[in-house]
C-alpha cells in the first residue's frame, strides 16, 4: 500500500471551544507526494498537522472522531513520542523548538530520546548536518544564528530521526525571501532525493507552487480544494483561493477573462516565460 | 544594578584551565572554599583566599568579569560590616572585618564557578549526582530562554510605550501599577510559548524511552582527579590541624 496518510471523515473541535476546527476531513497521501496546504488563518491548518503526529488528540484535548490513519497506525490510539519517529514536524518559529545550547545536542536530542545507542547517533548528527550544510555551526548556541540558519536547525533536528513524513506549518514565515527560497529548496531535495513525503503550509505560494504535485486548499475547517494546482487554477471560479495566487498565475487568468488563453497555467514567471514563447510561437509572431 | 550584577556571574564561553575543568571539581574547589571561609578566624588567612581566587579568575580569564562582581557587592560588604560593627561587643573590629570579607568571598568563588562553567556541563553533572534528566533539561531551558525572555519584555515595553504608557511617571505604588500592562502581555507571551515549547519536545520523542541515550557525556579526567584530590587533602588538613595561621 502507498498511502502514508488516510483520512476519513475526520473532524476535530478543540476542548475549549463551540466551533468544529476542522469538519469531515477526507484525506488520502501517497508516498513521496509533495503537497501544499494552504487557506486563511484560522482555517485549521495547523490543526490538521497536530493530528498528523498526534500532538491531537493526545497534547490537545478535544473530540476527534472519524478514522485518521498514518502510517498504518491510528493516530488516536498512538502517542505523539511514537509517531515522532516517522513524522518529523518542523513549526513557524524556530526559536521554540531550539531550547538546547548547542547545534550538535539539538541534533542528538530525538535520539537520544528515542535510546539510540552513541555510536549510530555521532553518524547521524554528522550525515544530516552535512547533508543541511550545517557542519560549522554544530557548536553554536541555536539563538546565536539567523532565522534561515535557525530554520535548517529545525528541520535537521527531526531529519536525524530518518521520518518518512515531513511535516513543516509554515516554515518560512519569519524568514527573509532568499532564506524562505533556500530552505524551500532544501526541503524539495529532500523530496526528491529521499522520497520523503512532504506536507507544507505556506502562504506565499509563489514559493512552493510550482515544485507541488498537489495542492490542498482549506476554508473554515473544510478541504475546498484538493488536486493538482494546475487543473484547479484553470477553473472559472476558485473562491477566497483567488487571494493567494502568484502574479503568473493571476496573469493567466486575466487574459484568459479578456480572451486570450494560454494552452497551461504558468505557476511561476520562469514558467510563464516558457509558455508565452511557446504561445507566440504558435501564433507565428516568433521564430 | 540587577543586570550588571548578573554580568558578574552568566558563563563567558572562553578557552581556559578552569572552562576545560569538569564541573565536580569546580563544585569540591568551591565548596572547600566555603568551608574555609566560614571556618577561618584570620583576616590574613580570608585575605590569602581572596588572592587564590584573583588567581583563578586569571587563570580562567574572567578577571574583568569577577572584578565586575566584586565592585557590585562592593557596597553591601560595607553594608554588611557597619550592621555587625554596631551589633557586636567583643573584638567588633575583627568580627565585622571577618564577616564583611566572608561575603566578598562567597561571592567571589561563585562567581568564578559560574563564569567559568557552561550551564549545559552544569546539569550534566547535575544528572551524574543522580538529579532526573527532567530537572536538568528544565534547568537549561531556563537558561536557553533568558535572552528570549529579555527580549520579549523589552518588547512589549516598547509597543506600550508606543501606546502611551509611562513606566516611571508617579509614587511607588503607581509605578508598580504601572507595570500591570506589561506584565498581563508577557505573561499570555510566555505561557503561549511554553506551550509551543512543550509541542516541540513532544515532536522529538520526548519521554519516549524509560532510558534515554547521553550522547556527550561528562568524563573527569586525570587533571580532574588530581586537582580534586589536591584540593581534598589540603583543606582536610587545614581543617583537622588547624594551624596557627587558620
Ligand atoms: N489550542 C487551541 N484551543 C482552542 N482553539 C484553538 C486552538 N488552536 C487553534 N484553535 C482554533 O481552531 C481553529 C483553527 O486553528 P489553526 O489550526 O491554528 O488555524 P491555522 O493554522 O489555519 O491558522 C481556529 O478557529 C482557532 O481559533
Ligand atoms: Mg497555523
Amino acid at each position: 500500500m502507498n498511502s502514508v496518510i488516510y483520512f476519513r471523515d475526520v473532524s476535530f473541535k478543540y476542548s475549549n471551544s463551540e466551533q468544529f476546527a476542522l469538519k469531515d476531513i477526507n484525506l488520502n497521501i501517497n508516498k513521496g507526494e509533495f503537497v501544499l496546504i494552504t487557506g486563511p488563518s484560522g482555517c485549521g491548518k495547523s490543526t490538521l498537522c497536530r493530528i498528523i503526529n498526534g500532538l491531537i488528540p493526545h497534547f490537545y484535548g478535544g473530540t476527534l472522531t472519524g478514522e485518521a490513519i498514518v502510517l498504518g497506525y491510528d493516530v488516536s490510539r498512538t502517542p505523539t513520542y511514537v509517531l515522532a519517529r516517522y513524522v518529523g514536524m518542523v513549526f513557524q518559529n524556530p526559536e521554540n523548538q531550539l531550547f538546547l545550547s548547542s547545534v550538535e545536542k539539538e541534533l542528538a536530542f530525538g535520539l537520544e530520546n528515542l535510546s539510540i545507542p552513541k555510536p549510530e547517533i555521532e553518524k547521524r548528527v554528522q550525515e544530516v548536518a552535512q547533508l543541511m550544510n550545517i557542519e560549522t555551526l554544530l557548536d553554536k548556541a541555536p539563538y546565536e544564528l539567523s532565522g534561515g540558519q535557525q530554520q535548517k536547525v529545525a528541520i535537521a533536528s527531526v531529519l536525524v530521526m530518518y521520518p518518512k513524513i515531513l511535516v513543516l506549518d509554515e516554515p518560512t514565515s519569519n524568514l527573509d525571501p532568499r532564506s524562505a527560497m533556500e530552505i524551500i529548496d532544501l526541503i524539495f531535495r529532500l523530496n526528491k532525493k529521499f522520497g520523503i513525503t512532504v506536507i507544507i503550509i505556506e502562504h506565499r505560494l509563489e514559493l512552493v507552487l510550482e515544485k507541488t504535485t498537489r495542492l490542498i486548499f482549506i476554508n473554515k475547517g473544510r478541504i475546498i480544494y484538493d488536486g493538482d494546482p494546475r487543473k484547479i487554477l484553470k477553473k472559472e471560479d476558485i473562491d477566497e483561493l483567488e487571494f493567494y495566487l502568484p502574479k503568473s498565475v493571476k496573469l493567466y487568468r486575466d487574459l484568459k477573462r479578456i480572451g486570450i488563453e494560454l494552452p497551461d497555467v504558468p505557476l511561476s514567471p520562469s514558467e510563464l516565460a516558457t509558455v508565452l514563447r511557446g504561445e507566440l510561437k504558435r501564433r507565428r509572431l516568433l521564430k | 544594578m540587577s543586570t550588571s550584577l548578573l554580568r558578574g556571574f552568566v558563563y563567558k564561553r572562553k578557552s581556559s584551565v578552569l572552562h576545560r575543568l569538569d564541573p565536580r571539581t569546580k563544585a569540591i574547589i568551591l565548596i572547600s572554599a566555603v568551608a574555609l571561609i566560614f571556618t577561618s578566624v584570620k583576616v590574613s588567612f580570608l585575605l590569602l583566599l581572596l588572592f587564590v581566587s584573583m588567581f583563578l579568575a586569571y587563570v580562567g580569564r574572567v578577571l574583568r568579569e569577577w572584578l565586575h562582581s566584586l565592585k557590585s557587592v562592593f557596597l553591601f560588604s560595607i553594608f554588611i560590616f557597619v550592621m555587625n560593627y554596631l551589633t557586636v561587643y567583643n573584638d567588633k573590629l575583627l568580627y565585622s572585618l571577618l564577616m564583611a570579607l566572608r561575603f566578598i568571598l562567597l561571592t567571589s568563588f561563585f562567581s568564578i564557578f559560574f563564569l567559568t562553567t557552561n550551564p549545559d556541563d552544569f546539569a550534566q553533572a547535575l544528572l551524574k549526582v543522580g538529579v532526573p534528566y527532567e530537572y536538568t533539561l528544565t534547568f537549561t531551558m531556563a537558561i536557553r530562554f533568558v535572552p528570549t525572555l529579555a527580549r520579549d519584555i523589552q518588547l512589549i515595553i516598547d509597543s506600550q510605550r508606543s501606546r502611551g504608557l509611562e513606566l516611571e511617571k508617579g509614587n511607588i505604588i503607581t509605578k508598580v501599577k504601572n507595570y500591570i500592562p506589561i506584565l498581563i502581555p508577557l505573561m499570555i507571551l510566555e505561557i503561549r510559548r511554553s506551550i509551543m515549547i512543550a509541542e516541540a519536545l513532544e515532536a522529538r520523542a520526548f519521554g519516549a524511552v524509560r532510558k534515554r541515550t547521553f550522547y556527550r557525556e561528562l568524563h573527569l579526567s586525570r587533571i580532574d582527579i588530581i586537582i580534586m584530590t589536591c584540593t581534598l587533602v589540603t583543606v582536610a588538613l587545614i581543617l583537622l590541624l588547624k594551624p596557627q595561621w587558620f
